[in-house]
Order: structure tokens, then C-alpha cells, then sequence
């Protein structure tokens, strides 16, 4: 079921969010043991919030469209009284007392807290495989990794544990694990969504947004989660527009869709450049104008960002890693070595070079409406699998996985992931709409044509049913 | 403290006294090297402190 048709139901009275909620959390009980998506369950505080959700609803007091549903928060993003572990040792017993802006928004939609999803340790990483909280697994495929890092909010989609879910973006954090799972997720423009009580990682870089079923779940996600925050520096005080794509068939006449020639399409798998060409015959056929271009090489890109997460996570680590250093499993460790090694020199030129590239394509973005990429270069891999085989080269599991989505952190700009395909294994393939500053809207209703004639989203996972 | 491919990343490490594997001296050195040729796209002329406006998306984007 998806939150938008939940929330019609519950309207129409055939459901009541106490149901949902019991009905989420017996699935959660059922699965959570297999998949291992959830770190921590709420079950008496959601149970709790739905009662009062439906009360209200009876009283006539309506606060919108996720009023009295589901969700899950990623479980770097504060709750007031509830364990934040950012899925590390570090933070093992870490209880706030605010809840994070996202988490307070949904709150104030009315949305019914779950509980927390499981993540890459502190968000760095794309595999979930966590040191300390266990491997979360693919649901398409559970000897497969979800991606990460929001690896817990992806799979509880996923599987209808939860009808939305929270999640974070540094250099591809929900657009992996969306393209891995099957599902949809938006990394909004920098700025859009206040990261305030989110646990930090690269403070430029990290962006949060929604998980959901469908790109219209997003939208309404997005309309929540959305707007000025003064107590996060980056947020930008603009107004909120209405992101819900207008119902009924949408056809996409006039709309320029690029696809570039170079970078994004190279060493794929074939199936995955496959899923992503029939995305864009698909848009074609809707009424949309294909554009080939030639874009900035996005592995120089790759590497202005990768040089900026280093030096920054490095930072923001500092102090626990030079007196807990052994806490951090070993992946992490190594990463924020490294970053104790970045010259500062190219740190600054790395902000520089972005800013840079962020003006050839935003001098792109004004020829077309959206880029059209692939969201990852292969489907999800083993868990455990150090490298993955594209045509006949082998390419490092991680590296490959974040090398078409992380450029585009660095740059600020908003990108929508969704599904595309499926490999001849089954597995989901996902393509990435990218767009121009505050475009969202214009993402969101490319996107939904694309859904509402694919109707990739109906396909479900074993765990599913 | 340096080779012709760039610092002694090994040493600058124990310098910190943390110790890293060839698998991340490669990748630093690689960084590294890269991060050495972009330095020709830099708009040397442009105010430095530029990059640290907290917004510049927002004015690129209207």
C-alpha cells in the first residue's frame, strides 16, 4: 500500500491509523529478524500517536496527507527520548532530548513514528554490512547489500514495514539504496530540507529527504520535510510550492530531457543502460524532447567530492576518533584516516572547482528541463563482495556504486531516484531525473508520468507479500 | 618527506601517528594527483572567499 493511498482509505473510513500502525508493526516483528532494517521499534509510542491521530481525524481536525501514517526515521536523525545511534559504538547510548527538524515536521503532519532504521556506520558508506548492528539485507535478494547508507529506511519501504521513511544523502545515501531496493527517494537542493539534529557527516555535502513507494508518496513526503529552518546555516528561506504532480494521465510536451553523451553511460552494465534508454523512449513516447550533450567528466567531479567528504568527515570526527578510535569499525576508521591527510590546499581548491562546475551546469540545466542518468552502474551486489564485474573489468564494490550520484552532492543539485528496471535476476535498476536549483516540482512531475505509465513501483519484492 | 608521485603518504601518517595501508596510499596518491591537474579549470582571477558564501546555489539558480 502506498502513504497516499493509506491516507485515502483512511479518509474514506475503510482504516483506521491504529490499523496501519498494527499492521506495520506486525510486519516489522515478522521481518525486521530477516532483514534487520529497524535498530530500534516505538511500537507503544506509535501505537499511541495513531490512537490520537484518529481521534483527531474524528474531532474533524485534519493536518494533511500523512496525517495518521507510517514512518520510519533514518537513525541519525535526533528523537526526543528515543536511542540515535547513527548505527555506531560511538553513539551506542545516545538519547536526545529534541527531535530533529524532519522528524518534528512529520510529527506536525501527523505522521506516526515507527521507529529508527538501520545505516551504514555514522552514514559512511553505501553497503549497510554494519560492524555493530549487523548486515541489513536486500529484500529482493537478502544475501545481497540494500546500499546505504539509509540501507534500513530503503528496505522498510521496501517491504511495507513502513509506508515513508527518512533518509540522508552525502555522496549518494538514499539514491543507492533506493536504486538497490526498488524504491523512490529525493536528494533535495542544498538547503531545501534543514538538517538540523541530523548527526553530521560532510556539512556541505549532506542533504535529507524522503523514501517512498511512489513519487507521489515523495511528493507528500517533500511538501512535510521541506523549508526554512534559521537553526541550520545552510537552509535557505524560500517559499515551499505545492510538489504533488497533478493527477490523471500527464503527458510531458515541451518538456527537454538530456541525456548525456559521455561519463554516465559508460561502463554500465548493459542491462542497466538498458532500463535507463527504455526510461527514456518511455519519456519520448509521453511527448518529452531528447537532448544528447556532452557533460563536465564526472570522475574529476568524483574526486573534488570524495576530497571534500574526506577532509570534512574527518573534522566532524575529530574528536572522537583521536579518544575512541577502536570504536569505529574498520572501513570508517580507514576513510577518516584519510581524511586526516587531505592537504588543506586542496581542500579550498576543491570548493573552488565545484563552485566551477556547478556553473557549466546550471548553464546546461538551461537547455533542458532534467538530466536523465543511470543511479548506479550494476544492481545490487553480494554482501561481502569487495568488487563487482562490469563487462569484463572489475571495479571496486563502493567506488562503482557511488561514482554516478555522488558529483551531484557536491553541486547542491536536486535529483529524484526511481525505479527503471530489473535485471534478468530480478533485481531493481534505478535511473536518476537531476534537476535545476529548487526544481523539485518539475522532478516530480517528470517523474510521476514516467511511474503512472511504467507502474514499475507495483512490482513486489518476496518480502512484500 | 615526498617521492616523485607526490608526499610520503606513509610518512605524513605516522607523522599523526596512525598508521595506513598501500590501498589508501594509493587512493590519496590518486586524489592527490587529480586534485594537482584540476587546478588548470581555477579561476585564479575570482575572489577566493567566494567559495564560502553559504548560498551561492541560490543566486546561480534564479
Amino acid at each position: 500500500m502506498t502513504a497516499l493511498g493509506a491516507a485515502a482509505a483512511l479518509r474514506a473510513r475503510q482504516i483506521s491509523s491504529l490499523e496501519l500502525t498494527l499492521g506495520c508493526l506486525a510486519r516489522i516483528e515478522r521481518l525486521n529478524p530477516q532483514l534487520n532494517a529497524f535498530v530500534t521499534v516505538t511500537a507503544e509510542l506509535a501505537i499511541e500517536q495513531a490512537k490520537r491521530a484518529d481521534g483527531e481525524l474524528a474531532e474533524g481536525l485534519d493536518r494533511g496527507p500523512l496525517h495518521g501514517i507510517p514512518v520510519a526515521h533514518k537513525d541519525l536523525l535526533c528523537t526526543n527520548g528515543v536511542l540515535t545511534t547513527s548505527g555506531s559504538k560511538i553513539f551506542a547510548n545516545y538519547v536526545p532530548n529534541f527531535d530533529a527538524a524532519v522528524v518534528d515536521n512529520l510529527h506536525r503532519a501527523g505522521a506516526v513514528m515507527l521507529g529508527k532504521t538501520g545505516l551504514h556506520e555514522h552514514a559512511y558508506g553505501i553497503t549497510s554490512t554494519n560492524p555493530h548492528f549487523g548486515a541489513i539485507r536486500n529484500p529482493w535478494d537478502p544475501e545481497r547489500i540494500p546500499g546505504g547508507s539509509s540501507g534500513g529506511s530503503a528496505v522498510a519501504v521496501a517491504t511495507g514495514m513502513a509506508l515513508l521513511a527518512t533518509g540522508s544523502d552525502t555522496g549518494g545515501s538514499i539514491r543507492v539504496p533506493a536504486s538497490y531496493c526498488g524504491v523512490t527517494g529525493l536528494k533535495p537542493t542544498f538547503g531545501r530540507v534543514s538538517k538540523f539534529g541530523a548527526l553530521p557527516l560532510g556539512f556541505t555535502l549532506d542533504h535529507i529527504g524522503p523514501i517512498a513507494r511512489t513519487v507521489r508518496d515523495t511528493a507528500a513526503a517533500l511538501r512535510v520535510m521541506a523549508g526554512f529552518d534559521a537553526r541550520d546555516t545552510a537552509s535557505v528561506d524560500r517559499p515551499v510550492p505545492e510538489y504533488m504532480p497533478p493527477a490523471g494521465e500527464l503527458l510531458l510536451a515541451g518538456v527537454k530531457i538530456g541525456i548525456p553523451q559521455n561519463f554516465f553511460f559508460e561502463n554500465l552494465d548493459q542491462t542497466v543502460d538498458n532500463a535507463v534508454h527504455f526510461m527514456a523512449y518511455t519519456a519520448e513516447d509521453l511527448g518529452a524532447e531528447l537532448v544528447s550533450f556532452r557533460v563536465p567528466d564526472g570522475r574529476q567531479l568524483n574526486v573534488i567530492a570524495q576530497v571534500t567528504l574526506l577532509a570534512e568527515a574527518a573534522s566532524v570526527h575529530e574528536p572522537y576518533l583521536r579518544r575512541r578510535r577502536m570504536e569505529y569499525g574498520d572501513d570508517v576508521r580507514a576513510l577518516l584516516d584519510m581524511g586526516r591527510l587531505i592537504p588543506a590546499t586542496d581542500y579550498l581548491q576543491a570548493q573552488r572547482l565545484r563552485r566551477r562546475i556547478l556553473g557549466v551546469y546550471l548553464g546546461l540545466l538551461q537547455k533542458v528541463d532534467c538530466l536523465l542518468v543511470p543511479a548506479t552502474p550494476v544492481a545490487a551486489p553480494l554482501i561481502g563482495q569487495s568488487e563487482v564485474a562490469i563487462g569484463e573489468a572489475m571495479e571496486d564494490t563502493r567506488l562503482a556504486a557511488t561514482r554516478l550520484v555522488r558529483g551531484f552532492n557536491a553541486l547542491g543539485l536536486p535529483v529524484l531516484s526511481m525505479p527503471a528496471g530489473f535485471s534478468p535476476a530480478g533485481l531493481p535498476i534505478g535511473c536518476q531525473l537531476v534537476g535545476r536549483p529548487w526544481c523539485e516540482a518539475e522532478l516530480l512531475r517528470i517523474g510521476a508520468a514516467l511511474e503512472d505509465r511504467t507502474e514499475l513501483w507495483k512490482r513486489e519484492s518476496p518480502y512484500q507479500t | 618527506m615526498s617521492t616523485a608521485m607526490g608526499p610520503d603518504w606513509k610518512a605524513l601518517a605516522a607523522a599523526q601517528k596512525i598508521e595506513i595501508d598501500d590501498k589508501q596510499r594509493e587512493r590519496l596518491e590518486a586524489l592527490a594527483k587529480t586534485m594537482l591537474g584540476l587546478r588548470g579549470m581555477i579561476d585564479w582571477s575570482e575572489e577566493p572567499a567566494i567559495s564560502f558564501r553559504v548560498d551561492p546555489i541560490e543566486e546561480a539558480g534564479q
